[in-house]
């Protein structure tokens, strides 16, 4: 008796969501297996990084980073040379500095950035807030009005302020809307259909279901995804059918193994080498749990996950 | 594959013999399949049987054991794809390739190089376990060289050799240490078969494709030869993905367990020298099914991350993840830098560890064992209190490590601030915030130094405080003269009273507990007032016992118990009660004075690890006692409940207690988080009914964290299912209608009361 291995094909199916215009528009989603289980039927759409490119990004201190980015000043310098990275798909603008508790930087300010951004580059835009929920309430839906048409995707609409970021972001001004929960499925699942109860289509939701970096208590996001594509898939869950966004570099370039510096670590070795490995471990990670793009910084990090991908699809 | 007692039942002799200790043969094959007896406590099954029966009930994966002393490891043994599912067990090895092609001055560095990967993260050594000798058909002496310098490096050791004679050679030196022999295929099976039963070790089989590997696993299996593991590697690291999720897929979602044997996975192939890629492929390997992972080297770069994902995924997601109680100066902090307390709870630790370096000011970090509970649950649970913290000082000597005398506890359990002062002379308690983002700010802004100056610390005391009365008896009299005296109040509530031969549900409310501000207020004050007024709700509701929590109450514990027991009581008709504390004393206290003319008391709670006692307590005061099925954490299965729960029972009833005044708790879970393991719980319940055994449980947990409109029928829908079950009793809030018309409907249902028309106003 040979071996027929008995394939597992889902009835269930991945949103397809689009972000961007053009001919560099990219697609999320759309598959009906596991992640990279190419054995079980072909995935539809590989999934895809989205360079991060921070307010403060000068204050990056990795030197490759630092050289790849040389003789940038505005955002919209680093958007450019972000879209030459090898490996990019999307650029993800983090506006950190806008937090009330650190630079507080005007929402005027980051939309103007936002808008030369855009003029500039092709590539679809993700737009990432300070996590403080008032200040990124009021910054999502000037951004979003002032994108309108691009067809970019807001991270992230929460518990607490869903109402205001989907009806601004999604229904007022057409573009997609991520919706963020930590490691909580059931509240993932809510968020969607609260979204969809205020009118957002379904095909214009994202998820960050939640990150750490591997780790940091990265069995919880782990679980989540699983347990998120299982539902997806196995019981044909339409409320958590949403492709995931993962934002990786903003949790490991923060950990220990990336800041500690040399001196402080000797026999840990050289800083940067292990901030990339980090960040390369975990997008890895967070693919195979099931996301659909990931959120990434280095470009060396970058190179190796885009080939971590072309191989694996 | 679980099997069931009938089909155990078919093969048994039947006889009857009782010699097992069970009335009948079908008895005892109903508690083989529940695991609860092995099969050996019968000497009259027919050996084909057992063998029949041993085959069958064998696990769907092989554990494989290799590797000798400090480098013995075991692979496989998983049953589930994924970790949510119940948990993986053993955690993937990573390998560092050696080949006989590299010079010997290649192979030293190599290995000089792995050897400085070792270190240790939480409580577990990181370092590469496995070096994998991979032959290239250059001669075996060289290859013999290459081996002997491996087995000098200590660690365990895999042969990549398909070359018969050359595997020969390398055995005759390493053999000892109990190595894979990773060479064996279609071609050559015969041969690497004889050579690996010889030397006694694992052997590693290699196809071209799965069809392939599977047949030579069955020419093996055939040849007696179970002791293997599956070289999945493929030419791309697509292949070997589907290689390795599909071999796992088939022996443990399809059953066949010709393909239930660990795994080894080469990524030196398919992602030669690049360190990053390799970096990608180990990520993915660890979580889906490598279990030797093979890499061209291994950095600190690396390793960092891949230890610590692996040692993430392999947790077992029913036992928290627990830090070593300890010290941890963060942001540079010396002697001097104030400190501040938390528990050992990984997560608790990493938020509480990462806000305080994201403030950047100097902390020494205390960490107190609190069985990996996070702040408020172990609070709850007597596990993070006054003493164990003064236990964590003295066992660490915190008083001579540290010169500040600034401590800063969780905000969640203000509460403890004043018995902490008093166990901590020399030191000023500050409250922190309630949550960890709060940290930063409280930090930066120095908050903890508010009123230092008008507060002088305590000065310490010359003598040490006489040790509190571990195991002196309770001298009762003297207790009872601290018992203020007991008002009675008529409240025109009085207790229905109880009939415990009734087969009717059980009810306990659970509305006096100390996780309640004001309960805990007015337990502090001895303040009848509000205790009353809960009580006196939960009887007219229709509750049959009152759970009486009074906190960990480590100080003044039986007093305080005495006090509650009276009150509650001469108020309410002798109301029977449940006496809820971690104190052992203050149970005994209470019992003292407890009128037994509703029923006998209950004693909440013992479990089958550290609080077994509780057992024995009981048993000594004729009481009953709510067994929870649990050890340290939540059991993982069935399987482990009933362990817990026969060992409590087998206690008991050797201290001579009735088997039915051992309540067994198989602990509700929460839907919102564990939904899909709560069916497993109902079956618990259904295994104790089975049996002849009572059951109860905290029946409030099952709709925690859901709206309040939703718990009613939530909480409802599962005591209905559970009383099909055979539950016999619950701890409830008997406030909630929905759910008491659904126990009292229930009873009806069962014929446990007979039906009249307001059945439901009795």
């Amino acid at each position: 008796m040979s071996f027929v291995p008995k394939t597992q094909a889902f009835s269930g199916k991945i949103n397809s969501v689009t972000l961007g215009t053009g001919d560099k528009a990219v697609v999320l989603g759309g598959q009906n297996t596991l992640p990279f289980h190419t054995f079980d039927a072909p995935t539809e759409n590989a999934p895809k990084i989205g360079v991060e490119i921070s307010d403060l990004a000068s204050e990056w201190i990795a030197p490759a980073l630092q050289e790849f980015y040389a003789g940038c000043q505005t955002m919209a310098d680093y958007a450019r040379r972000a879209e030459t990275m090898p490996g990019a798909d999307f650029l993800t603008l983090h506006f950190e500095s806008a937090d009330p508790n650190g630079r507080n930087r005007s929402v005027e300010e980051c939309v103007a950035d936002a808008k030369a951004v855009a003029e500039v580059v092709s590539m679809p835009i993700a737009i990432m807030g300070c996590k403080n929920v008032e200040k990124d309430g009021q910054l999502f839906a000037k951004i979003a009005e002032a994108l309108q048409g691009k067809n970019i995707v807001v991270l992230s609409a929460r518990e607490e302020d869903y109402k205001a970021v989907g009806a601004s972001v999604a229904l007022a001004y057409g573009q997609k809307v991520g919706a963020e929960s930590a490691d909580d499925i059931n509240l993932a699942k809510q968020l969607n259909i609260m979204l969809k109860g205020l009118g957002v289509a379904p095909t214009s939701i994202v998820m960050n279901v939640g990150t750490a970096a591997v780790g940091y208590g990265y069995e919880y996001v782990a679980s989540t995804l699983d347990r998120i594509r299982a539902a997806a898939l196995a019981q044909s869950d339409a409320d958590l059918q949403m492709p995931i966004i993962a934002p990786t570099s903003t949790d490991t370039w923060g950990v220990k193994e990336s800041v500690m510096s040399e001196e402080d670590m000797p026999e840990w070795g050289n800083q940067e080498e292990r901030g990339v490995q980090m960040e390369i471990a975990t997008a890895a990670a967070n693919l195979t749990g099931g996301a659909d793009a990931v959120v990434m910084r280095h470009p060396a990090a970058v190179a190796a996950i885009k080939q971590f991908i072309t191989e694996l699809v | 594959m679980a099997l069931k007692g009938l089909d155990i039942f078919k093969l048994s002799p039947k006889k009857n013999c009782k010699e097992c200790g069970c009335p009948t043969c079908m008895a005892f094959c109903m508690k083989v399949a529940q695991g609860a007896l092995p099969l050996d406590k019968c000497p009259y099954f027919a050996p084909d049987a057992v063998a029949k029966l041993s085959e069958a009930t064998a696990p769907p994966m092989k554990t494989i054991e290799f590797g000798t002393g400090s480098n013995a490891h075991k692979l496989g043994g998983e049953t589930v794809l994924f970790r949510h599912e119940k948990t993986l067990v053993s955690k993937n090895l990573f390998a560092v390739k050696l080949c006989s092609c590299m010079a010997p001055e290649e192979i030293d560095s190599k290995i000089a190089q792995m050897q400085k990967v070792d270190y240790e993260r939480i409580g577990e050594r990181m370092f590469v376990e496995v070096l994998f000798c991979s032959y290239v058909g250059n001669g075996a002496d060289k290859y013999v060289e290459l081996v002997k310098k491996a087995v000098a490096a200590g660690r365990a050791i895999v042969l990549e050799c398909w070359d018969v004679e050359a595997a020969k050679a390398a055995l005759a030196v390493c053999k000892d240490t109990k190595p894979i022999l990773d060479g064996c295929t279609l071609e050559n099976w015969e041969a690497m078969n004889a050579l690996a039963q010889e030397a006694g070790v694992t052997l590693g089989l290699y196809a071209g494709n799965l069809s392939d590997l599977y047949d030579l696993v069955k020419k093996l299996e055939g040849a007696g030869n179970k002791n293997l593991v599956l070289d999945v590697t493929g030419k791309t690291a697509k292949e070997t993905l589907a290689n390795a999720v599909l071999v796992r897929r088939t022996a443990l979602k399809d059953g066949d367990r010709s393909f239930g044997y660990p795994s080894i996975v080469n990524l030196t192939g398919f992602a030669k020298g690049n360190a990053g890629l390799q970096t990608a492929y180990a990520a993915m390997f660890t979580e889906k099914y490598g279990s030797i992972v093979v890499m061209d080297g291994m950095s600190y770069a690396q390793a960092l991350p891949l230890y610590g994902l692996r040692q993430n995924i392999f947790t077992d997601p029913q036992k928290p993840m627990k830090v070593e109680a300890k010290i941890y100066p963060l942001n540079g902090a010396d002697e001097n830098s104030v400190c501040a307390l938390t528990v050992d709870f990984a997560l608790t630790y990493f938020l509480v560890s990462g806000e305080m370096e994201r403030s950047n000011c100097p902390v020494n970090l205390l960490i107190a064992d609190a069985s990996g509970m996070s702040v408020l649950t172990a609070w709850a649970a007597g596990k993070f209190s006054a003493s164990t913290i003064k236990k964590f000082f003295d066992e660490n000597d915190i008083n001579n490590k540290v010169k500040s005398r600034t401590l800063i506890i969780p905000g969640k359990v203000a509460v403890m601030k004043g018995e902490i002062q008093e166990k901590l002379p020399g030191w000023r308690v500050v409250v922190g915030p309630l949550e960890a983002v709060q940290l930063p700010k409280f930090l930066k802004d120095k908050e903890y130094m508010a009123g230092a100056e008008e507060e002088v610390a305590a000065p310490a005391p010359v003598v040490e405080e006489a040790p509190v009365e571990e195991d002196k008896p309770l001298d009762f009299e003297s207790i009872k003269l601290k018992v203020p005296p007991i008002e009675v109040v008529d409240m025109g509530v009085h207790y229905k009273g109880y009939n415990p031969e009734a087969k009717t549900f059980v009810t306990i409310g659970e509305r006096i507990h100390c996780i309640s501000p004001s309960i805990r207020k007015a337990m502090d004050e001895r303040d009848p007032g509000p205790i009353l007024k809960r009580a006196a709700e939960q009887i007219a509701a229709g509750a049959t016992y009152l759970d009486v929590n009074i906190g960990p109450a480590e100080k003044d514990g039986p007093e305080r118990m005495m006090w509650a027991v009276q009150l509650l009581q001469q108020n309410f008709d002798n109301v029977p009660l449940a006496l809820d504390t971690a104190n052992k004393k203050a149970i005994e206290a209470g019992i003292k004075v407890y009128n037994r003319t509703n029923g006998k008391p209950i004693v909440n709670s013992a479990d089958a690890g550290s609080r077994i006692e509780n057992i024995d307590l009981a048993a000594a005061n004729d009481a009953i006692v709510i067994a929870l099925c649990s050890a340290d954490g939540i059991a993982k299965d069935n399987e482990e409940r009933m362990m817990h729960c026969h060992n409590m029972l087998e206690r008991g009833l050797s201290l001579g207690m009735e088997a039915t005044d051992l309540w067994f708790d198989p602990l509700f879970l929460v839907v919102k988080g564990m939904q899909d393991k709560q069916m497993d719980v109902l079956n618990a319940i259904k295994l104790f009914a089975d049996e002849g055994l009572k059951s109860t449980g905290g029946l409030s947990n099952n709709s925690n964290g859901a709206p309040k409109t939703l718990r009613p029928i939530m909480d409802a829908t599962l005591v209905a299912m559970a009383m099909m079950q055979g539950l016999t009793s619950a701890i409830v809030n008997p406030c909630d209608l929905r759910l008491m018309e659904t126990i009292k409907t229930c009873d009806i249902i069962k014929n446990h009361v007979l039906y009249s028309d307001s059945y439901l106003e009795l």
